[in-house]
């Protein structure tokens, strides 16, 4: 390898921003092709090329960091910023779905009957399932900051049991999101209460099974010893996106499913 | 006032006069002087760790450090050699292989459709 004199890390070309393009390309088409012509294959191909981009892109990452030494602390600091800036604009991307729900709740039209919740609407009841979902992520954020304290103490077998620990928390929210989107008594077409609430705890769930997956991920690269006591900011990231889709709950709760039933 | 050294905290603390004269140094249990402060263990390195290593399989990471920095000029995306060429070469077929599929099912969609 040839030697720089400089901390920083010139990457080698890559083919994965092409492929990453193109699969967006057909994803949106597809969908488009999919809403008209009722044929799947443009959009599945599209998901399959951004599934295998994803995964050897951030597989060469790992490559590049854990088996190259690429990932010095100015690097390092370099992948921080990224994935403030990133957590940063999926939170504009979470204001703009409350503001429309702010905007529709607090001066409701004729239409629904001049009421929040709108006339006909059966809410669902904030202090059953969804009190347990609260509890549920919360108890995450915890053994998510127990597997990281793990590591940092290099306690290999604690770390591995929390962040498991972790990751199942996430998987039994989502189940019983599922459920409870299936037994809602109101769906995505029961006009803007219906909108509001499901996509914004849609994509919400969306987020939750991101996450998991991002941990689950973690889970695998601890396992395989590629984590050291003082460098796993793979983990971090993955731990500051966690408390993220945590937050983004906690408003969640406290709009939608309290302050509007 | 009188003052005892915490057998919590390790500082300063009041006491009460039964407690002050019975002094804490002559107990065996409660240290007169606060113990050092640990803030961060040193990195333990793993060679050093003992038997408990081996919990969920070997550590092969210096093992494949030294596949991934053998100076034969390839790039990361195919330094593992056949699998990663075998990858490589499917996405990118999907690649060209769907632009075409997807250029040629939009201009079919750009087309008017005759009234039945």
């Amino acid at each position: 390898m040839a030697h720089q004199a400089h901390a920083y890390h010139m990457v080698d070309p890559s083919p994965w921003p092409l492929t990453g393009a193109v699969g967006a390309l057909l994803l949106t088409s597809g969908l488009a092709i999919w809403f008209h012509f009722h044929s799947i294959t443009l959009m599945t191909l599209g998901l399959m090329l951004l599934f295998l981009t994803m995964y050897q892109w951030w597989r060469d990452i790992i490559r590049e960091g854990t088996f190259q030494g690429h990932h010095t602390p100015p690097v390092q600091k370099g992948l921080r910023y990224g994935m403030i800036l990133f957590i940063t604009s999926e939170v504009f991307f979470f204001l703009g779905f409350f503001w429309a729900f702010y905007h529709s709740s607090l001066a409701p039209t004729p239409e629904l009957g001049g009421c929040w919740p709108p006339t006909g609407v059966t809410t669902l009841d904030p202090f059953e399932v969804p009190l347990l979902n609260t509890a549920v992520l919360l108890a995450s954020g915890v053994t998510v900051t127990w597997a990281h304290h793990s590591l940092m103490e290099n306690n290999r077998k604690q770390a591995i049991q929390s962040l498991t620990l972790t990751i199942l928390l996430g998987l039994y929210f989502t189940t019983l999101q599922a459920t409870e989107y299936y037994e809602a008594p109101f769906t995505i077409a029961d006009g803007v209460y219906g909108s509001t609430f499901f996509v914004a705890t849609g994509f919400h769930g969306l987020h939750v099974i991101i996450g998991s997956s991002f941990l689950a991920i973690c889970l695998l690269r601890q396992i395989q010893y590629h984590f050291t006591s003082e460098h796993h900011f793979g983990f971090e990231a993955a731990a500051w996106y966690w408390h993220f889709v945590d937050v983004v709950w906690l408003f969640l709760y406290v709009s939608i499913y309290w302050w509007g039933s | 006032m009188y003052y005892k050294v915490s057998g919590v905290t390790g500082k300063l603390t009041g006491a009460s006069a039964a407690s002050a004269y019975s002094p804490q140094g002559l107990k065996p249990a409660v240290p007169s002087q606060s113990p050092p402060m640990i803030f961060a263990l040193p990195t333990k390195v793993v060679s050093e760790a003992g038997p408990a290593v081996h919990y969920m399989g070997i550590n092969k990471v210096p093992d494949l450090q030294k596949i991934f920095q053998k100076a034969d000029g390839a790039p990361v995306h195919l330094k593992r050699g056949v699998m990663d060429k075998m990858l490589y070469r499917t996405t990118m077929g999907l690649t060209i292989g769907g632009t075409l599929y997807c250029l040629m099912a939009l201009y079919i969609a750009a087309q008017p459709r005759k009234p039945q």
